[in-house]
């Protein structure tokens, strides 16, 4: 059994309409996993409901054995934390020091361990010197890695961003991203939720979502060799990718490459 | 819009920076109490001074205390004249009877307008204003000309006198103490304080914890909601929206196409909020530990100790005087 364990998933917040339908998905622990899908997919949904902000109708999601409930809510969230899209709306200390320590507070970690671990986290997301700054001091990408440090500093193993870079600036956007790439490797979980395939393509596997179903999931090279998967679910695949797949591996034939310019230049 | 300043915590360095939170409200309150049983004028002088002294000590900015006043400054004009006006004990000192006539009220719109024109320049508008008062009088009196409406008579009373200048002194003592209070604790610790202080409130089912979360949340979202006030205001002034011009209507109009937008963020911004918080296992009523732990030192002892003994000498004299 894989560390997380998404099972038979189904959510509506009406009770009519169906966001999510069925949803059957297996994480391995160290793993960077994409879930990929266009707006309205159903993409927060789901993350929301596999930190158990939201009860599912049906189907259950599980952390290394332990199915998530109500009981359980508490001592899951210890190993799985959340970064949001908006980084004004998450972060809830007067400081960058307040902020950090938030989870901490709330798991009654002692004030000394907190301090020591606001030292550790804060120097690893590169916010160490703005520990007594305010949050309408920092920029956005500094918002976001305070809200890393905050979540690191709970000791979790698990870490799911919401299109938490969606409201950054390129550079911002990168700069962060290397963040999650140092602690992927430092064997975090990433599971990265976006409806941008460039930053998708961090991953090795992508999980697409459409209208609230997984549409297709695996190695993102052999999704990409299928570029129809992306038009189905509205997603734009960038141009590389594009000829990549127009070329279909084999070595660039100049017929094949002049073609393919030729027909995304008159579609355009 | 970096930089908006809540409260007026100025940081710094002195005796009541390191006083914990809850010793500087207790003292403030204990003082405060301790102002008011006292009796006359010369006590309060006395009181006055220990004042001055210790914001000397702490090394309190002067400039700031005065400036934390001005706020106040139609209250204590207010009680001033209130107590001239209508306290009518003691020895007579003034007694003027006061025309109100066709030329004194003509008197009073020109001084009326006049006072309007120079406040419009901005500087020393409390002398204005005392001005103004002053000029109203002086008018009332000295232009008995004209078809006279009615008249009536301005009587001072030493006691009169002698009150205003007591419950003033009183005032300035009050405000003092507090804007100390509010200059050198910064408005995290004084919530905290308070919320330390309000904890056996337990008992009648007050929780003090979820008042000063509500209060840390509210100062760190107000400057990120005035900044979104200020970028709504700026994206309608491109469109053509005037905040300062305009007619009531106007001005009503556009007010509610800032507070209507500003709503709707504001509501999806506590839901979202509400789910950061709850994702990091935040569970209300639930006890928690704190980042700032508020520690007695030896400043606190002394302090303590010295606004006892003033609380102490204020009941003294209260029972002798
Ligand atoms: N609180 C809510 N109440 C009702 N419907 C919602 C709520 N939140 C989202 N939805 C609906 O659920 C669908 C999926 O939303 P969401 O999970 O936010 O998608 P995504 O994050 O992929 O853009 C959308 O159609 C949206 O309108
Ligand atoms: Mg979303």
């Amino acid at each position: 059994m894989s560390y997380i364990e998404v099972k038979d998933l189904s959510f509506s917040y009406t009770g009519k309409r169906m966001i999510l339908k069925d949803i059957s998905l297996s994480i391995e622990k160290g793993e960077w996993v994409a879930i990929l899908g266009h707006n309205g997919s159903g993409k927060s949904t789901l993350a929301k409901a596999m930190v158990g902000l939201l009860e599912p109708n049906q189907g259950t999601i599980a952390y290394d054995g332990v199915v998530l409930t109500n009981d359980t809510a508490y001592d899951i969230r210890k190993k799985v934390g959340i970064v949001f899209q908006n980084p004004d709306n998450q972060f809830v200390g007067v400081t960058v020091r307040d902020d950090i320590a938030f989870g901490m507070e709330n798991l009654m970690v002692p004030q000394k361990q907190m301090l020591e671990m606001i030292d550790f986290y804060s120097e690893k997301v590169g916010m160490k010197d703005f520990l007594d700054k305010e949050p309408s001091t920092l920029s956005g990408g500094q918002k976001q890695r305070v809200a890393i440090a905050g979540i690191l500093a709970m000791q979790t193993q698990v870490i799911i961003f919401d299109e938490a870079t969606s409201m950054l600036d390129p550079y911002a956007r990168r700069d962060l991203i290397e963040y999650i790439q140092k602690l992927n490797q430092e064997g975090i979980t990433v599971i990265m939720i976006t409806h941008d395939i460039n930053e998708a393509m961090y991953a090795n596997r992508l999980v697409i979502l459409k209208d609230g179903t997984i549409f297709s999931d695996g190695d993102k090279w052999s999704l990409f060799k299928q570029p129809e998967i992306f038009e189905n679910s509205h997603l734009e695949l960038p141009f590389s990718l594009k000829l990549a797949a127009a070329l279909d591996d084999s070595l660039p034939e100049e017929k094949a490459v002049k073609d393919f310019l030729w027909q995304s230049i008159s579609n355009t | 819009m970096k930089n908006i300043v809540i409260g007026q915590y100025i940081p710094g360095k002195g005796l009541f920076y390191r006083m914990d939170p809850r010793t500087k409200i207790i003292s403030v309150i204990t003082l405060m109490i301790a102002i008011f049983l006292l009796g006359s004028i010369p006590q309060l002088l006395v009181a006055f001074s220990v004042c001055a002294v210790m914001m000397w000590v702490g090394n309190i900015p002067v400039k700031r205390v005065i400036r934390g006043m001005k706020p106040l400054i139609i209250l204590l004009l207010f009680t001033f004249f209130f107590q001239i006006f209508f306290n009518k004990e003691g020895k007579l000192l003034l007694d003027e009877v006061m025309h109100v006539t066709v030329v004194s009220v003509l008197g009073i719109v020109l001084w009326t307008i006049i006072w309007r024109l120079l406040a419009r320049i901005g500087k020393f508008k409390t002398v204005l204003l005392l001005a103004y008062i002053m000029g109203i009088f002086v008018l009332f009196r000295f232009l008995p000309f004209g078809y006279s409406f009615t008249t009536f008579r301005f009587a001072i009373y030493e006691k009169g006198i002698e009150m205003s200048i007591f419950v003033i002194i009183r005032l300035v003592i009050i405000i003092s103490l507090s804007t100390v209070l509010t200059l050198t604790t910064k408005p995290t610790d004084l919530t905290q304080g308070l919320e330390s202080l309000m904890r056996p409130l337990k008992i009648i089912g007050i929780r003090s914890e979820d008042f000063a979360l509500i209060i840390s949340i509210s100062l760190r979202y107000i400057p990120t909601i005035l900044d979104e006030a200020f970028k709504i205001m700026a994206a309608q002034a491109s469109r053509g929206a005037d905040f300062a011009e305009g007619k009531l209507k106007d001005k009503v109009k556009q007010v509610i196409s800032l507070l209507v937008p500003m709503f709707i963020i504001a509501f999806k911004r506590s839901e979202d909020l509400a789910d950061a918080m709850e994702s990091r296992n935040f569970v209300p009523g639930k006890p928690r530990t704190r980042i700032h732990e508020l520690r007695f030192g030896w400043t606190d002892i002394g302090v303590g100790v010295f606004t006892l003994a003033a609380l102490a000498l204020t009941i003294v004299l209260k029972v002798i005087g």
